[in-house]
């Protein structure tokens, strides 16, 4: 008893200690207790060491002791894991949907669910006609084509360019394929693993930017000579972009011409 | 279990290979639902179970034809036993691979009809030949090798010991072979300028499985099967000391606890290091892997491994602690005072070093190295030494401090893009969180565990074992080492599939489904201690039926020549 009274005041004891420090050197609130937690957790290391000699068991007994041992370390293990901050896969859900949805409209059943859904449509807006010419009690749905009227035949990405939002597509290119994690932009976003971007548009034209985007070892930034070697920036986006929005992206990024960052000076390299 | 009865299971296992196999190049075959557990996690649950025995059938064999010689050798029968022992489990567990294996196939097939016929078509020849015919190769020599055993004796032990190496190299060959197709999910063969898919139609079988990741995995898997088959063999050993019915059995499954933990823990310790280099690997394939894993989606994962392997080695030291204490005359082995001081200065010292002179610098080794061998080189000009136990518990504080760094993550938040400043590491102490501090946490508890070890030697030579007299509870410690290695395998094997992202196989089949996207750690962390607990029930099942205490009373002849009190 007195090896858990004196473990436990001298884990207390730096633990409160490096709590202390901890804010003195203005680390978050959730640090200062994870520190707390730690000096608790060696005070409990400390009085197992310490602890007196389990005596040996057999038969039911240490049958009974390996499986409460299990139910303890699966209860402590799915416990520990739930603690810990967890992402929230919705968050990543429409994102992922929009990334594939060229690629599923290429494919067979991207075709198949596409014609399913026209099928759908057009059964919709017979259906509607239907009951539209039941209210006038006239025959002269079969001259009207539904095809003609369908939205759904048309391209989304196409449509909104067509429309003037490529813009827009460019930005959301942007949060989709997560450039945000190595570059900073409009102040938000990037961990120093590539350079900012807030006045590419100074240096570089859409197509440069495209072919950056498409084959990053083609321009290298300056003070960015060792991620260029390593080719840090993936080249995948020429496989997992469509054309159309790394052109969107490419023209967003050429808008951002904000002097007063310090964009590094792209080095041709091809 | 009897030889026809796992002869009926295998045979059963390959046909569903074969019949999945052929069934694949099946077209317009439409997804099964999987109900409660949904597809991608049943994929999950199959393949985890079959890589959890294929680890053990894989790791085992290296693990007993090690000990068979070293008996031979030594011409110590506890050696002989052990390796017999662990031989009938494997053999129980070899039919569950297969078994598991062929199940894999199968609801994968089902599951992702039209990825599983490309993915085929792709590695045709390692599925529907090379790996069949090396899974029967296996299931011939392992037969062989057991059955053998009483035959290839006295001056035929080099033959019986010869087709344990045999067994060990088809073993070597199976995994190789099946880890193309793994690794290539993950990292198919690239080059720069050419779209994945041109490159993928021209590339020949041995492009497709010499892929970027394939050797790092390779590595990765043999030192991991090692340290499982000894992990394993802990687990054995402990479940037979808490049935054993007389002193002399106990003595013995002490020493055969200590013996397979002594392996699994020299291989554990490369365990961090051919982990980093696969990490490394996948990060160069494509830097995005990097972020994904480290700092965005499954960052807290690697907060769970932090935790896990503290665990594992405050146990792994924890069970050296126990091993001291049946060790006669263990209270006058001393140390030289440079040991504490080079352990407590170790992390600090590296963690600057490393920030300095980043790897492969050689500049780091000219400051680390005599750092490290300053206790061997200078502790004999040193008069102040200091007790075993005082090391000891010096070690465990370090061990402690190291798996904090460890744990120290840039903030508490699951993706970098949703970081609050309340929740950030303050600027300052970054590098805490970067590559140096983690790297200097893993020295760390390598190097404490590689101190015991060394003292724990020089306490057997100064004093005298009591074999079957250790604590009770390090029997505990054993099997805590063995579910927590399990369930580590089970949550990197996670981070592995994961890192394809929306994809099958990575930028060349995306996965369209619904469940494509990445699961919290809390839903991954149960369904890896489900597929950990079943594979215990099972693994309990066979030893309880190989290893039976009436079935050990017989051989105690066999290795009987445990003395209480030795070396």
């Amino acid at each position: 008893m007195w090896n858990v009274i004196k473990k436990l005041s001298i884990g207390l004891v730096v633990g409160i200690a490096l709590v202390g420090i901890s804010r003195a050197l203005e680390f978050p609130f959730v640090f200062q207790m994870m520190f707390f937690g730690q000096a608790m957790f060696g005070a409990a290391v400390f009085m197992l060491l310490d602890a007196p000699s389990v005596r040996t068991m057999s038969g039911a007994k240490s049958v009974i002791a390996i499986v409460v041992f299990y139910v303890v370390l699966c209860t402590v293990f799915v416990s520990g894991a739930s603690m810990w901050p967890q992402f929230d896969p919705e968050d990543e859900k429409g994102k992922i949907a929009k990334i594939l949805k060229p690629k599923l409209a290429a494919t067979e059943q991207g075709k198949a669910e596409e014609l399913i859904a026209r099928v759908k449509a057009l059964d919709e807006q017979v259906k509607a006609l239907e009951s539209r010419l039941m209210s006038l009690g006239g025959g002269r749905a079969v001259k009207e084509s539904p095809v003609a009227e369908s939205p759904v035949a048309e391209s989304p990405v196409v449509s909104k360019a067509a429309a003037g939002d490529f813009m827009r597509v460019g930005e959301e290119q942007w949060q989709l394929q997560e450039c945000y994690n190595c570059h900073k932009l409009k102040g938000e976003g990037g961990k120093k693993r590539g350079p900012e971007l807030d006045n590419i548009g100074s240096y570089l034209t859409v197509d440069e930017i495209k072919q950056k985007i498409m084959d990053p070892k083609s321009i290298m930034a300056e003070g960015f000579e060792k991620e260029w070697e390593k080719g840090k920036m993936p080249d995948k986006f020429k496989d997992v972009m469509e054309p159309n929005d790394i052109t969107a992206l490419a023209t967003w990024l050429s808008t951002f011409k904000n002097t007063s960052v310090n964009t590094p000076k792209p080095i041709k390299k091809k | 279990m009897k030889a026809w009865q796992r002869s009926l299971v295998s045979a059963c296992a390959l046909l569903l290979l074969f019949g999945g196999t052929a069934y694949a190049q099946v077209s317009d075959i439409t997804p099964v639902e999987f109900s409660y557990t949904g597809n991608r996690t049943a994929v999950w649950i199959v393949a985890q179970l079959h890589t959890l025995f294929g680890a053990f059938i894989l790791g085992a064999p290296i693990f007993v034809v090690i000990s068979e010689w070293l008996g031979y050798r030594k011409q110590d029968l506890r050696y002989e036993r052990l390796a017999k022992e662990v031989t009938k489990v494997t053999v129980v567990l070899f039919s569950m691979t297969a078994l598991t294996g062929g199940l894999f196939i199968f609801v994968l097939l089902s599951a992702y009809p039209q990825f599983t016929a490309w993915f085929i078509n792709q590695f045709h020849l390692v599925f529907a030949v090379i790996y069949p015919s090396l899974f029967i190769s296996g299931t011939i020599v392992l037969y062989m090798y057991y059955y053998t055993w009483e035959t290839w004796k006295g001056e035929k032990k080099g033959r019986h010991i010869a087709l344990g190496v045999l067994l060990i190299l088809v073993g070597m060959v199976t995994l190789f072979v099946i880890n193309g197709p793994t690794s290539f999910m993950n990292t198919p063969p690239k080059a720069e300028g050419v779209s994945s898919q041109e490159l993928l139609a021209s590339a020949t079988l041995w492009d497709k499985i010499a892929n970027q990741t394939w050797m790092p995995l390779n590595l990765h898997r043999i030192d991991g099967n090692v340290a499982f088959g000894g992990f394993m063999t802990g687990l054995i050993a402990a479940y037979m000391f808490m049935g054993a019915k007389s002193q002399e059995e106990r003595a013995y499954y002490d020493w055969m606890g200590f013996a397979g933990n002594l392996i699994a823990v020299g291989a554990t310790l490369f365990q961090p290091f051919t982990g980093l280099l696969l990490a490394y690997e996948m990060c160069d394939y494509d830097f995005s892997f990097c972020p994904y894993m480290m700092a965005d989606q499954l960052s807290m994962f690697f907060e769970m491994q932090g935790a896990m392997i503290g665990l594992m080695f405050l146990a792994i030291n924890y069970y050296v602690w126990l091993s001291l204490k049946r060790i006669e005359g263990v209270e006058k082995v001393r140390m030289t005072i440079l040991v504490p001081i080079v352990m407590v200065a170790f992390p600090f010292v590296m963690m600057v070093v490393m920030n300095y002179y980043w790897i492969p610098d050689p500049m780091s080794l000219a400051f680390l190295l005599p750092l490290v061998l300053a206790p061997f080189l200078l502790g004999r000009f040193i008069p102040w030494t200091v007790s075993a136990r005082t090391v000891m518990k010096i070690g465990f504080l370090m061990v402690i401090v190291g798996d904090a760094i460890w744990l120290t993550p840039h903030g508490f938040a699951a993706t970098g893009a949703k970081m609050l400043p309340e929740l950030e590491l303050p600027e300052a102490w970054g590098f805490l969180a970067g590559m140096p501090g983690k790297l200097s946490a893993i020295f760390t508890l390598v190097f404490v565990t590689v101190f015991n070890y060394v003292m724990y030697n020089r306490a057997i030579r100064q004093g005298i074992i009591v074999w079957g007299k250790i604590d009770f509870a390090s029997q505990f410690v054993l099997i805590f080492l063995a579910f927590t290695s399990i369930w580590t395998m089970g949550l990197m094997g996670a981070v592995r599939s994961l890192v394809r992202k929306y994809f099958h196989t990575y930028g060349l089949v995306p996965d369209f489904t619904a469940e494509s996207f990445t699961p919290t750690l809390s839903y991954s962390a149960w369904w890896i201690t489900g597929i950990t607990v079943v594979f215990f029930t099972i693994l309990s099942f066979a030893v309880i039926l190989t290893l039976r205490p009436s079935d050990a009373k017989k051989q105690v002849p066999e290795g009987s020549p445990v003395p209480a009190r030795a070396k």
